[in-house]
């Protein structure tokens, strides 16, 4: 198995096949963040579509996103727009649940405070609502990143794509035991890698600062 | 005409007035009437505290003033001008402090500044503010590095940053201990002098309000009205240990302990009762006091 990672890293397959995920994973992902935080801000924001879409949004979240594939291959084709559209919706409905409960748990007092030192409109918006919010959005982040991560990888193995995914798929295609154990190794290692290095820090740091580690 | 004339300045002159203020909250049980007809007038540069049971809508009131809550029936005016919406001539500190915790003490305290002026002199004034209250050392600390006390001053130097007419506090040092809380008296009655703000102060603290009030309103229980108005005419600086304090202090008390009782019977079993008979206590650590 050891071989055949090095030898994976070597002729370049690996690398060619984590540099496309990565790619992939990167532009669905901060596609879902910006749709995530819109819509979490939205719901969290006004009280008629938390009634009325709020509990479709957690409805759908149950959802695999794999899922999606069928219909996103109905509606896209065999392309990449149709794994794009897997990722996000594995990824932008969860940040949209963080963020919207961030919102609504964000001390009354705060904007209270705000409100009295004349802060109003979008101000009251940029300067205290999302910042007050933002240690929950980046849990909705680092949930929001496994999930994307997952959906990628789910949708490269169902169809045909030059991904991590799809090596695993030539690997069980060939028999290749080595092969499918050292494609899983490293993206075990590259998930770890963006949840430990960039998510937990980044959500331990917000919560250290906002005063909120317990 | 002349004596409307003189009227009309009158009401000028009278920076804050409160008018026949009601207000009430839909609970689950209905409506419930938390304050009913009050009427203040407060002059410019006048220290107010309102006391009174918990839950008798002196918070309520405060908010009223500030802008964030609107009265059910009646008007407060500021200068003659209905206030209806916040603003930072009338700052609010909280008892919480309410400081942002993304943000460092000298951000905190400028947070008002920020669209009016530009960095420099926002930085300025901030400074300024900051080192009244003395914390011009930890203007780059972090809000959960500080102690109660200093969120307390920060607090308060954000409210003066923006130079409001006035200030409402509302039990800003309720959670602090006693020591920390006398010091913090000396000093926002230093700042009075020197800024000669309207700040109305509400606490639960008798000793509080006579110790820092040029006027004490003992509220009712729900629903709120003006039960006594005591005039407080003590020389400043004061001592809260002085014995002129303590004397007002028991009589505001006797005052607040009928409607505490009050409150009591409907929060606990309708025949509690408390007699001083009823105490029992060894005589012996009375040393014949009681004679």
């Amino acid at each position: 198995m050891a071989k055949a990672l090095i030898w994976g890293f070597k002729d370049r397959t690996f690398l060619i096949g984590m540099s496309v995920s990565i790619q992939r994973i990167t532009i669905g992902y901060l596609i879902s963040l910006v749709l995530g935080i819109g819509l979490g801000f939205l719901v969290g924001r006004f009280k008629i579509l938390d009634e009325t879409i709020g509990s479709l949004i957690s409805g759908l979240q149950v959802l695999p996103s794999i899922c999606w594939l069928p219909l996103a291959i109905l509606w896209f084709g065999l392309n990449e727009q149709a794994i794009q559209f897997v990722i996000i919706m594995g990824a932008f409905l969860s940040i949209a649940i963080a963020t919207e409960s961030g919102i609504r748990n964000i001390p009354p007092i705060y904007l209270r405070a705000a409100r009295t030192m004349g802060i109003k409109g979008i101000d009251l918006y940029t300067r205290v609502v999302f910042p007050a919010a933002l240690p929950s959005i980046a849990t909705g982040m680092k949930l929001g990143w496994s999930f994307a991560w997952r959906s990628l990888m789910a949708g490269e193995l169902l169809f045909v794509s030059i991904g991590l995914g799809h090596l695993l798929q030539t690997g069980r295609e060939l028999n290749d035991m080595p092969q499918v154990i050292a494609v899983m190794v490293v993206i075990v290692l590259i998930g770890l890698i963006f949840d430990q290095l960039l998510f937990s820090q980044l959500e331990k740091r917000l919560r250290s600062r906002w005063g909120m580690t317990t | 005409m002349k004596l409307k004339r003189s009227l009309k300045q009158k009401k000028i002159n009278m920076r804050l007035s409160i008018e026949k203020v009601s207000k009430n909250f839909t609970a689950q049980h209905g409506k419930v009437l938390a304050l009913d007809e009050i009427s203040i007038q407060i002059k410019e540069g006048e220290f107010i505290c309102f006391v009174g049971p918990s839950g008798c809508g002196k918070t309520t009131l405060l908010n009223m003033v500030a802008g964030l809550e609107t009265p059910t029936k009646g008007v407060v005016r500021q200068s003659g001008e209905e206030i209806k919406i916040p603003s930072s001539d009338r700052v609010v500190i909280f008892q919480e402090a309410a400081l942002f915790p993304w943000l460092n003490v000298i951000q905190n305290v400028e947070f008002g500044l920020v669209r009016r002026m530009n960095v420099r002199k926002r930085r300025e004034i901030s400074r300024t503010f900051l080192n009244l209250v003395h914390l011009g050392r930890f203007e780059n600390a972090y809000v959960h590095q500080l102690s109660g006390g200093m969120k307390s001053r920060v607090a308060i130097a954000r409210a003066l940053a923006l130079n409001p007419s006035i200030l409402l506090m509302d039990e800003p040092f309720a959670a602090l201990d006693a020591q920390t809380r006398d010091i913090l008296h000396e000093e926002i009655e230093e700042i009075w002098f020197q800024t000669k703000q309207t700040i109305v102060f509400v606490t639960h603290n008798v000793r509080e309000a006579v110790r820092l009030g040029d006027r004490v309103f003992v509220f009712t229980a729900r629903p709120g009205r003006i039960k006594k108005e005591f005039q407080i005419d003590l020389p400043r600086p004061r001592d809260t240990n002085s014995e002129s304090v303590v004397l007002y202090a028991k009589l505001i008390q006797q005052e607040l302990r009928e409607e505490i009782e009050k409150f009591l019977k409907e929060e606990v079993d309708r025949d509690w009762s408390l007699k001083k008979a009823n105490l029992l206590r060894p005589a012996g650590i009375d040393l014949g006091s009681g004679i």
